[in-house]
C-alpha cells in the first residue's frame, strides 16, 4: 500500500520529501488543489470513499496518517 | 465619505474600547489595543524613518500584523508586507526593488529577515509595541500628511522575473473601503473571516473595515482552507457573517462536498473575486445559504482591489456567466479600442479604469509606469491618469460590464496574479533546461511546464519551489524531446494543449 500511495504523492508533488515531512498540512506544504486532487486519486486507487469528516489535519499531514485513514476505510466496507 | 484612516481609527476606540478588532484564535486585539499598539510602534518609527518613505514588513499571519501596519501609517511611511515563507530569492527581489531604511519583523520571523543580507535597520515588532507613546513626534508627522500619501506597496507577478510593486495612496484605500461598505452593507454587527494572506491585496477589506465600521476580523488560520470541514466548525464558532474571498475557496469546498458535514450557519454576507467563478458552484453555495447576499467583485490591485461588482439577485443555472457588473463609487470604469477610440456598447474593448482609485504606479519602476498609467487618450481636454487592465470586456446594453478574458500571458491561480513568462524566465535559469513553456489548465486550475532538456522533473520541480512563490510552482512537467513547433517557427501551444487530456 505503501508504494502505491508514494507513487501518487511523487506524482502530485515531486518538489516534495514525503518521508520527511510529518506537518504536510500545519506547515502549509499541500495547499487545497493538491488535497482535492489526492482525494480523487486515493478514492480511486485504494478503492475508497473519503468523506469531508475525514478531511482533518492529522489524516492528511504525514504519508502514516493517510495510511491509517485509508485502512480505517478500507476496513469500513 | 471617511478620508481620514487615523482619525477613523480613533474614533473608532472611543467608540468601541474593549471590543476586539482583530483574532486569530490564539491572540487577540481590542480597539482600543490596536490603537495603542500603532501608536507605540508609530512613535518609535519616527526616529528611524523620513515621512513617505517605505518600511518592509515580515510579520505573521496574526491579530498583531494589521496593528504594524497602522503603526506604520501613524509614522507617515507606508508598508511593504512580506510573506516570510517565500523563498529568498524573491523576498531578496522586493527588497531591492523596494530600498527601504527599514525593515520590522516579528518575533517569529525576525531570524528570517536577518537572514536575508539586508543592510538597514531591522527592527523587532515586539519590542516596538512596547515604546513609549510620543504624541509630539506623532502629530508633528500627523500635520504633514497629505490625502494622496502613500499607504502601501502591495508586490505581484511580473512578467521579467523581477516582482513588481503597486504603490496605492490613503485616498485610494479610503475610497475603495467606503464602496465595498455600502455595497455589501458591512456595519458593526458583522464579524468579517479573513482568508486572504495578509500581503495580499485582498486582505485590505479585512484590515480596515473595522476601522471605518466597528466589525471585527477573525484571522481564519490557513490550514483551515486546505481542510474544509475545519473552515464550517471555525466560522460557526466564531459566528462569521460576512467574508470576501478568493473564488477557489468557494470552488475547493463544494469539490470535497463540505456541505455534506455542515454549513456556516451565521454566513449572511459574500464577495468572491480573484477570478471567474464557475456557476456550478455557485449555485451550490445558493442553495445551502439561500438568506446569504453574494457579489461578484472584479478589478486589479492596480485600481484598489476592485472596479466592478455584480450582486447575484437570482438563483443561477450550472451553465450561466456571472457578469462582472457596474462601476463601483468613485470608480470610472470603460472600454477602449486598441486605436485608443471608445468603445461600442456591445463589442469588445479593453476595460480601462480613472478616477481617485487609481495606483499611484509601480515602486520604483518608472518605465513600467509609464506604460500602463497613462493619460487618457479620449480625455485631451485635462489631465485624467488611466490604467489600462489588459483585460477585455464587453458592455451589455443595460449598462452591466461582461468579462471577457485577457490579452496577455497573466493568469489568474487560486486567486493569485501570475505572468506564465515569470515561470519560464525563472526555469531557464536550470543549466539543463534549454527551452521551455508555461501554461494553464483553467478547467482544472493547473499550471504546465513543457521543457526540453535533460533536467529531471524533480531536479526542476525543486529549483522552482526554490525561488517562486508556492502558488506559482507548475504543478505538472512535462520533460519533452523537443517542443512541437508551428510553420513560422513558434511554439506550437494547441499541440502542447493535447497533454492536458
Amino acid at each position: 500500500m505503501k508504494e502505491q500511495l508514494m507513487e501518487i504523492l511523487e506524482e502530485l508533488r515531486p518538489d516534495v520529501d514525503f518521508e520527511a515531512e510529518k506537518q504536510l498540512i500545519t506547515d502549509g506544504v499541500l495547499d487545497s488543489f493538491d488535497i482535492v486532487s489526492l482525494v480523487g486519486s486515493l478514492n480511486d486507487e485504494f478503492d475508497i470513499e473519503i468523506q469531508v469528516g475525514n478531511l482533518v489535519p492529522d489524516n492528511f499531514n504525514s504519508i502514516e496518517g493517510m495510511m491509517a485513514l485509508i485502512e480505517k476505510l478500507q476496513n469500513e466496507d | 465619505m471617511i478620508n481620514d484612516i487615523l482619525l477613523q481609527l480613533e474614533k473608532a476606540a472611543l467608540k468601541y474600547k474593549d471590543k476586539t478588532m482583530f483574532s486569530d484564535g490564539q491572540k487577540a486585539l481590542s480597539f482600543e489595543q490596536v490603537l495603542d499598539k500603532a501608536k507605540r510602534l508609530g512613535s518609535a518609527l519616527t526616529r528611524f524613518t523620513d515621512m513617505r518613505s517605505p518600511v518592509a514588513v515580515m510579520s505573521g499571519r496574526n491579530a498583531y500584523t494589521p496593528a504594524a501596519f497602522l503603526g506604520i501609517v501613524y509614522a507617515g511611511c507606508f508598508y511593504a508586507p512580506m510573506d516570510s515563507t517565500q523563498p529568498e530569492a524573491r523576498l531578496k527581489g522586493i527588497l531591492g526593488v523596494l530600498e527601504p531604511q527599514l525593515l520590522i519583523a516579528d518575533n517569529e520571523n525576525i531570524e528570517r529577515a536577518r537572514s536575508l543580507g539586508f543592510e538597514g535597520d531591522i527592527l523587532c515588532i515586539d519590542e516596538l509595541f512596547e515604546s513609549e507613546i510620543d504624541e509630539d513626534a506623532l502629530s508633528a508627522r500627523r500635520r504633514e500628511m497629505c490625502i494622496d500619501d502613500p499607504l502601501y506597496v502591495i508586490f505581484t507577478s511580473g512578467s521579467t522575473g523581477a516582482p513588481k510593486g503597486v504603490i496605492t495612496s490613503r485616498l485610494s484605500l479610503c475610497c475603495y473601503i467606503n464602496a465595498y461598505t455600502e455595497v455589501m452593507g458591512i456595519d458593526d454587527s458583522d464579524v468579517l473571516g479573513n482568508q486572504s494572506p495578509l500581503d495580499y491585496i485582498a486582505a485590505i477589506r479585512d484590515i480596515y473595515l473595522p476601522i471605518f465600521t466597528g466589525a471585527s476580523t477573525f484571522i481564519i488560520p490557513k490550514q483551515c482552507f486546505v481542510m474544509p470541514a475545519e473552515l464550517f466548525k471555525v466560522m460557526n464558532e466564531q459566528k462569521i457573517t460576512a467574508v470576501g474571498w478568493s473564488v477557489s475557496v468557494f470552488t475547493i469546498a463544494v469539490k470535497v462536498g463540505a456541505f455534506e458535514g455542515g454549513k456556516p450557519m451565521y454566513l449572511k454576507k459574500v464577495c468572491f473575486s480573484g477570478s471567474v467563478m464557475p456557476c456550478a458552484v455557485l449555485r451550490v453555495w445558493q442553495e445551502n445559504l439561500p438568506e446569504t447576499k453574494f457579489v461578484n467583485q472584479y478589478g486589479p490591485t492596480e485600481c484598489t482591489a476592485s472596479c466592478t461588482y455584480y450582486e447575484i439577485n437570482e438563483r443561477v443555472s450550472d451553465e450561466d456567466t456571472l457578469p462582472i457588473g457596474r462601476a463601483y463609487r468613485n470608480y470610472r470604469v470603460f472600454l477602449m479600442n486598441e486605436d485608443n477610440t471608445p468603445t461600442r456598447q456591445g463589442e469588445m474593448g479593453e476595460i480601462c479604469v480613472s478616477g481617485p482609485i487609481v495606483a499611484l504606479g509601480y515602486y520604483n519602476a518608472p518605465e513600467l509606469t509609464e506604460k500602463s498609467f497613462i493619460q487618457n487618450p479620449l480625455n485631451k481636454a485635462f489631465a485624467e491618469r488611466i490604467y489600462k487592465t489588459g483585460d477585455y470586456g464587453v458592455m451589455r446594453a443595460d449598462g452591466v460590464l461582461l468579462f471577457k478574458g485577457r490579452k496577455d500571458r497573466q493568469i489568474k491561480h487560486l486567486g493569485h496574479r501570475v505572468e506564465l513568462s515569470e515561470i519560464e524566465t525563472a526555469a531557464l535559469r536550470i543549466e539543463n533546461i534549454s527551452e521551455c513553456c508555461a501554461m494553464y489548465q483553467k478547467e482544472k486550475e493547473l499550471i504546465f511546464l513543457f521543457y526540453t532538456g535533460s533536467a529531471t522533473v524533480k531536479e526542476t520541480a525543486t529549483f522552482l519551489r526554490g525561488v517562486l512563490p508556492g502558488f506559482m510552482v507548475p504543478r505538472k512537467l512535462i520533460n519533452l524531446d523537443e517542443m512541437p513547433r508551428l510553420a513560422n517557427g513558434k511554439t506550437d501551444m494547441q499541440k502542447l494543449k493535447e497533454y492536458f487530456k
